[in-house]
């Protein structure tokens, strides 16, 4: 399972390849999202305890035991919570480009430089 | 180009930065402390099968109160940025099949997030992801007919209700004096059945309905944009 | 008591249903929308209250029914309450800024906002790391959405650059929280301990610390930040700037623990280069909120260093220095981003318009003033501290890269400030403004300026006599719509009385400057009852300026010295920014003068302990000084008194303020440099520093003197000369302080004296000669001796006292200078000043002659002598000056005592007689020869011509044709060019040109550090990581 954290950072690594070099603003949304599952991967990882289950107490464990048979639970109730805040900052990013495709008709970054110095 | 030296510098500065922690990473071999004590309170405190929903829910339930938040805001966020127009005689009409199969499959699939939720503290699964379910419901149902108008006052009413009675369980633990968010507040019942571990169930009922509702709107509100 | 968890619980509640009760009437929403984040300051205030005087516990509010770290808990201590209450503050003040926009918009806007501050209260109270990142979350995406409540291109794509440079931030953060949880098994902050960290740990802590300290937005990885600035509405942007930085600063100082201590210094020194750089980069700003927000990084940065920095500080001190700072850049800059919504003008140059709202323009000043870090607003108080600390601390640099930082975010509001208060606005636009926008900002006004009073009377228990110039202007301005006479009298009323007030607590030396400053100053006010109309923000600058020097000499302690020293910089200052044309000139005055306040104040942070119960001017003599205190605070008095190389400020300043007010600076204001060099000198007779530093100092005076002189003999402009004609003189008096010999002391005092009289008297003169002619330029005078006889003696008296000929007290000054000069054994430096006065001749002859002597002007044939005002005063100094002159010892004799108190006395005075080691001389034989050899020519010349012829004037023809400006064919243009000839290259301004390279440099090195602000978004997460990266790159070597 340390397949699974491996796999976070390079998704974190590619998603912000991705924003620091995509020229299209809702692949740099790709990228951010592509991002953001990479930290869920790893955060999902970081519980992971060897050859243990679930920690929901039903049949496959055993009551008197649990502590020693289910994997943490909390970087999983982590996970949800960032899952929700992903979702919700990605959606205001795409609105964004919606308005900001709307006033220029351009989805390049580049057009959208007014503001410096 | 200098630009893309320096996006390799900063990636390979970033590589070189993170790798310690994959390359040294090493699983744990027991829960620590804290979730030891989270798995015996669960089982023992909360009547709760499920630790990951009484994590959720019970003690980090102000996280949780925060992430219905979060979502919230993201649907009043993207409901104040778009402009709600229907202008879509263009689109192409969904397929008889789509549209035959998923005014079967609708209900259905509103009935199984029903279940997520409502058994949020017993299986994998709660009010989020009974919650997202219920929306995919939606989703459906506007693939399958575009010109579909949901009635905003309901789904308004809905969000909004739900999202204040989660605050006001909450309120009721602070009322009784035995702190916000307590899920204490009903009898906690027996271990593994539907109603047990005290309130998990109607708090996750109401995430459920909250984050059904929230999703259907920012579907529809991002649906309604040309 | 309410448990603050209901801040959250109810704004949450209102914040789901809003859209409901919306749907029945907006007023009812509005109502509901006000009454929540009232009940949030609400609360606050209560907390705060109990937390500071009732000295209640903190009160750890735990949710779910579990104590953390098993659930998460919140804490609401005095610095939460501190915190919050002003975030609530300015949350409510900025929605009631925002009302009418609000009223029309959608009512998402309102529950976002009310989200918002819902967000800000958790983030504060919540004491669990990943809770924080939800609450950051929640403030991110509501802020996000906000952005966008004027939705246009530019408001768009700024939110879109901060989504982006956001996201990948708190993706930093999330990931550092989440290993520091692999590492230590626990989320809350008070159960992590770091210390045991390994070198992973410390990753995960690093990454979770810059993911909190890039939201407060270090140099560079700060562009998002400005372009939100820059476009968002400024209502909202008063909350992004004040409320969310604030709430995520105090989660910095929550993590801070947790850092480790050669990261925490790294993000300290970080932040001191974000302030000096944006200070810098300011430099060039000409768009009025994007200079607000370099302006509030730059802030952010000084409250990260002066937190990092102050960790071991005593809690007293800590305090005053961050939360000072930190009181002072929320309300200051609040308001100022209201201001730039109330005016509408985004180019600084247009600010002109302001001028139309007196009201407005003043609280703009007050809250430029609060964020320039100005006294009595708390950041002057934090600032002090702070540089004290920092020297104690052995930190020199970082107090030294402070000041310059400070020093150039001056010069950037202060440029603007000046903009506003004097360019003309072409367009005579009007400011359409309204109740609910006003309101907030004079009600943070009012909290910014009581804060100070607490601050004086709380932390420091300084008597509240040194409020008194501050009162006086705020009454001044209270009674402004009475006429300008009754003010004058009140002020001179006020005078007295404060003279009568702090007789009893002066002796010697101090006794000496009151008479200067408070009787000097209380006769040349008279000449200001000749002003028409209401002279508004005048008499009470006034008597802020004087009054503050008064205070000057009872200030006990560093402290109180500093602080009437600042007040009497900004009086003057503001007092030369009434001329009509003097935008540039008392900008370079009030720089330099800035410069010279923070020398003094590094000079006074390096200097030992003082006694606090006694006066400083006594006090000081009980201390050694350090040598570079000696230096620093000498620079500094060299400035404020125009010495060699520093003195650019003076010709202009003098120039072009108003013509009463030159009189007033002339006079008083230019001996409180003498002042501060007699503080010193007191100090190192009794502690003779290890390197003779007075030795030069004594030589700049010459200088000054020499080059002083000659500058003064080119100018055409008579303010000018008299200017150039001041510097001079006060070289002398420099000079003279520096041989810390008595005679030298006592020549340094007689000087000053003396300088008082015949400068005011000669300004006085001149500024009624102005008055009458309008104009300064001595060719286009002459022949007014006829017409302004009166002025012609005064002027005449007064340049016979400056140029040191028998019989006035010039002589008596040039007798002790020469004698205490050789005395000394400074042979050279006394032939300069022998050269000096020669020079000085040439240009006292020109002033009399162009001006009074020759043809009469044909423009000035109607022209009559000078108000009763002008000539009033002018009389009192010739008074004065001829009763000195005719009896000395009536100075000399107390001078000699107040001198013998500190050295022992090397003169003798037997009755008119004064005799040194070098000779004797005696006033009124001086005046009675004298006199008799005047005397008897004038009464034979009388007896034997009868009649006097008297010469006609003609017209000069012209053989083709006429110059065009046949003024400047007199002789009195342009006069001693063949001098100037003569002195080749040395009589070019190269200081000037020095200090004109020094501002181009500044500049241009401000350009190019904002070139790294592409407007790129990508480019910007590309500067997030790389500072990262670089930040980690530092950290490991």
């Amino acid at each position: 399972m340390i397949f699974s954290l491996i796999l976070g950072f390079i998704l974190l690594i590619l998603g912000i390849s991705m924003m620091l070099t995509r020229n299209n603003l809702i692949k740099i949304v790709i990228g951010f999202s592509i991002m953001d599952t990479g930290i869920h991967l790893i955060i999902v990882s970081i519980g992971y305890i060897r050859n243990r289950t679930a920690p929901i107490i039903d049949a496959a464990v055993n009551i008197k035991d649990a502590t020693s048979q289910v994997v943490d639970p909390i970087p999983s109730a982590l996970v949800l919570t960032a899952i929700v805040i992903g979702l919700a900052v990605t959606a205001v990013m795409l609105s964004f480009i919606v308005e900001m495709y709307k006033k220029t008709k351009s989805l390049s970054i580049d057009d959208y430089q007014e503001l410096k110095w | 180009m200098i630009r893309k030296i320096f996006v390799i510098f900063a990636i390979a500065g970033l590589i070189m930065m993170l790798l310690p922690l994959v390359v040294n990473f090493e699983y744990k071999d027991s829960l620590n402390e804290l979730s030891s004590q989270y798995v015996r309170g669960s089982i023992d405190d909360l009547k709760s099968q499920n630790v990951v929903t009484s994590v959720i829910v019970s003690y980090r339930g102000l996280d949780t109160l925060g992430e219905v938040t979060v979502l919230f805001l993201a649907t009043a966020g993207v409901g104040f940025l778009l402009k709600h127009k229907k202008n879509k005689n263009s689109l192409r009409k969904a397929s008889e099949l789509l549209q035959t199969s998923s005014s079967f499959l609708v209900a259905l699939i509103i009935l199984f997030g029903i279940y997520i939720f409502v058994h949020g503290h017993l299986t994998p699964g709660g009010g989020f992801q009974g919650g997202v379910i219920i929306a995919s419901a939606f989703l459906l149902m506007i693939l399958s007919d575009i010109n579909l108008k949901f009635n905003h006052l309901i789904l308004h009413l809905v969000e909004s209700f739900s999202g204040a009675f989660y605050v006001v369980v909450g309120l009721i633990g602070l009322l009784l004096g035995i702190g916000f968010l307590n899920i204490n507040i009903v009898p906690l019942g027996n271990f593994g059945q539907l109603f047990s571990a005290g309130a998990i169930p109607i708090v996750y009922s109401l995430i459920g309905l909250k984050v059904g509702a929230e999703l259907t709107a920012i579907l529809n509100t991002m649906g309604g944009e040309q | 008591m309410v448990n603050p968890i209901y801040i959250i619980i109810l704004s949450l509640i209102t914040g789901f249903l809003l859209s409901i009760f919306d749907k029945i009437g907006r007023k009812l929403s509005m109502t509901i929308f006000y009454g929540v984040l009232s009940f949030n300051l609400f609360v606050m205030a209560i907390w705060f209250y109990r937390l500071l005087v009732v000295d209640v516990t903190p009160l750890l509010i735990n949710t779910a029914g579990f104590v953390a770290p098993i659930s998460i808990n919140l804490r609401m201590g005095l610095q939460e309450a501190f915190i919050l209450l002003f975030s609530n503050f300015i949350a409510l003040f900025a929605a009631i800024y925002l009302f009418k926009k609000f009223k029309k918009a959608k009512i998402s806007s309102l529950v976002l906002y009310l989200i918002l501050s819902m967000g800000v209260n958790g983030l504060v109270m919540t004491r669990d790391l990943f809770n924080i990142f939800v609450f950051l979350e929640i403030v991110s995406i509501s802020t996000f959405a906000l952005i966008t409540l004027e939705k246009n291109l530019k408001s768009l794509s700024a939110g879109f650059k901060y989504m982006l440079a956001g996201g990948v931030v708190s993706t930093f953060f999330l990931l550092g929280v989440i290993f520091v949880y692999y590492f230590s098994g626990n989320l809350n902050l008070d159960f992590i301990n770091t210390g045991t960290f390994n070198n992973l740990g410390m990753i995960a802590v690093f990454m979770m610390s810059l993911g909190i300290f890039i939201e407060l937005k270090p140099f560079p990885a700060n562009g998002w930040a400005l372009d939100v600035y820059e476009a968002t509405d400024s209502g909202i942007v008063s909350v992004i700037a004040v409320v969310n930085s604030a709430a995520i600063f105090y989660v910095f100082y929550k993590i801070m623990p947790m850092i480790p201590n050669n990261l925490l210094q790294l993000l300290g020194y970080a932040g001191l280069l974000t302030f000096v750089l944006s200070s810098l980069m300011g430099l060039k700003q000409e768009n009025a909120k994007r200079l607000l927000g370099y302006s509030s990084i730059g802030q952010m940065g000084l409250l990260i260093s002066a937190v990092v920095f102050t960790t071991n500080a005593p809690e007293f001190i800590s305090i005053l220095i961050v939360g000072g700072f930190l009181v002072n850049h929320l309300l200051a800059k609040a308001g100022l981003f209201w201001i730039t919504g109330i005016v509408k003008k985004e180019k600084i140059a247009d600010w002109g318009v302001l001028n139309h709202s007196k009201p407005l323009l003043i609280l703009f000043g007050l809250l430029l003033f609060a964020l320039a870090s100005l006294p009595p607003f708390p950041g002057f108080w934090a600032k002090w501290e702070f540089i004290r600390w920092l020297i104690m601390e052995k930190m020199t640099v970082v107090a030294v890269l402070v000041l310059i930082g400070s020093l150039c975010e001056i010069a950037f509001l202060f440029r603007w400030f000046n903009l506003a208060v004097k360019k003309e606005d072409l367009q005579e636009s009007q400011i359409e403004t309204s109740h609910s926008m006003n309101l907030p900002v004079a009600f943070l006004a009012g909290v910014l300026a009581v804060i100070p009073v607490i601050i004086m009377k709380y932390f420091y228990q300084i008597d509240l006599i040194h409020l008194a110039p501050v009162i006086a202007l705020i009454v001044i301005f209270i009674i402004e719509i009475i006429p300008s006479k009754i003010k004058g009298i009140l002020s001179l009323i006020t005078l007295g009385t404060y003279g009568y007030y702090l007789y009893p607590l002066l002796s010697g030396l101090q006794l000496f400057f009151a008479v200067i400053f408070i009787i000097g100053g209380g006769i040349i006010l008279i000449s200001t009852f000749n002003r028409k109309g209401l002279n508004q923000n005048f008499y009470g600058l006034l008597l802020m300026m004087i009054l503050s020097l008064g205070n000057l000499l009872i200030a006990k302690g560093y402290l109180e010295f500093f602080l009437n020293w600042e007040f009497m910089t900004i009086s003057s200052y503001l007092l030369f920014l009434r001329g009509k044309n003097a935008r540039n000139s008392s900008f370079v005055y009030l720089i330099f003068s800035i410069a010279g306040a923070y020398l003094l104040m590094l000079g006074f942070a390096f200097a030992p302990a003082v006694s606090s119960d006694m006066v400083l001017l006594k006090s000081i003599t009980q201390i050694q000084l350090p040598l570079v205190s000696i230096i620093l605070m000498s620079l500094g008095f060299l400035i404020k008194s125009g010495s060699l190389g520093v003195h650019i400020w003076v010709p202009d300043a003098y120039a072009e303020a108003e013509d009463d007010v030159t009189a007033l600076i002339a006079g008083i204001l230019s001996k409180v440099g003498i002042l501060g060099f007699f503080v010193l000198a007191v100090s190192a007779i009794s502690h003779k520093p290890d390197i003779d530093i007075f030795y030069w100092i004594g030589w700049i005076g010459v200088l000054s003197t020499i080059i002083g002189a000659f500058l003064a003999v080119f100018q055409e402009d008579m303010k000018r000369l008299l200017a150039y004609s001041s510097m001079s003189q006060i070289g002398y008096i420099v000079a003279s302080v520096a041989m810390l010999s008595h005679l030298g002391l006592v020549t340094a005092l007689y000087l000053s004296f003396n300088h008082l009289l015949f400068k005011g008297l000669i300004f006085l003169a001149i500024a009624g000669v102005i008055y009458r002619t309008k104009t300064r330029n001595m060719y286009e005078m002459g022949g007014l001796i006829k017409k302004m006889p009166i002025s012609y003696i005064s002027v005449l008296i007064g340049i016979i006292a400056v140029s040191g000929v028998p019989p006035l007290s010039g002589f008596g000054s040039k007798w002790l200078l020469y004698s205490a000069f050789i005395e000394k054994g400074w042979y050279l430096q006394s032939g300069v000043l022998f050269f000096a006065s020669a020079v000085s001749f040439l240009y006292l002859y020109r002033l009399i002659h162009s001006v009074f002597l020759g043809q009469l002007k044909y423009e000035h044939q109607n022209v009559k002598e000078a108000p009763i005002w002008f000539i009033l005063p002018q009389l009192i100094f010739i008074i004065a000056l001829m009763t000195i002159s005719t009896f000395p010892n009536l100075i000399i004799q107390p001078l000699n005592a107040i001198v013998g108190n500190y050295i022992d006395s090397s003169i003798v005075i037997d009755g008119y007689k004064v005799t040194s080691s070098l000779g004797y001389w005696n006033g009124n034989q001086v005046m009675m020869v004298t006199m008799g050899v005047f005397m008897v020519p004038l009464l034979l010349l009388l007896l034997l011509i009868g009649k006097t012829q008297k010469v006609k004037q003609f017209n000069i023809v012209f053989a083709a044709e006429r110059p065009e400006s046949p003024q400047t064919t007199h002789v009195a243009h342009n006069m001693y060019a063949h001098y100037k000839k003569v002195l080749g290259g040395w009589g070019k301004p190269r200081i000037l040109s020095f200090w004109n390279g020094v501002a181009e440099w500044t500049h241009s090195l401000g350009n190019l550090f904002r070139q790294f602000y592409t407007g790129n978004g990508q480019t910007y997460i590309l500067h997030i990581i790389l500072y990262m990266v670089v930040l980690y790159i530092i950290l490991g070597v």
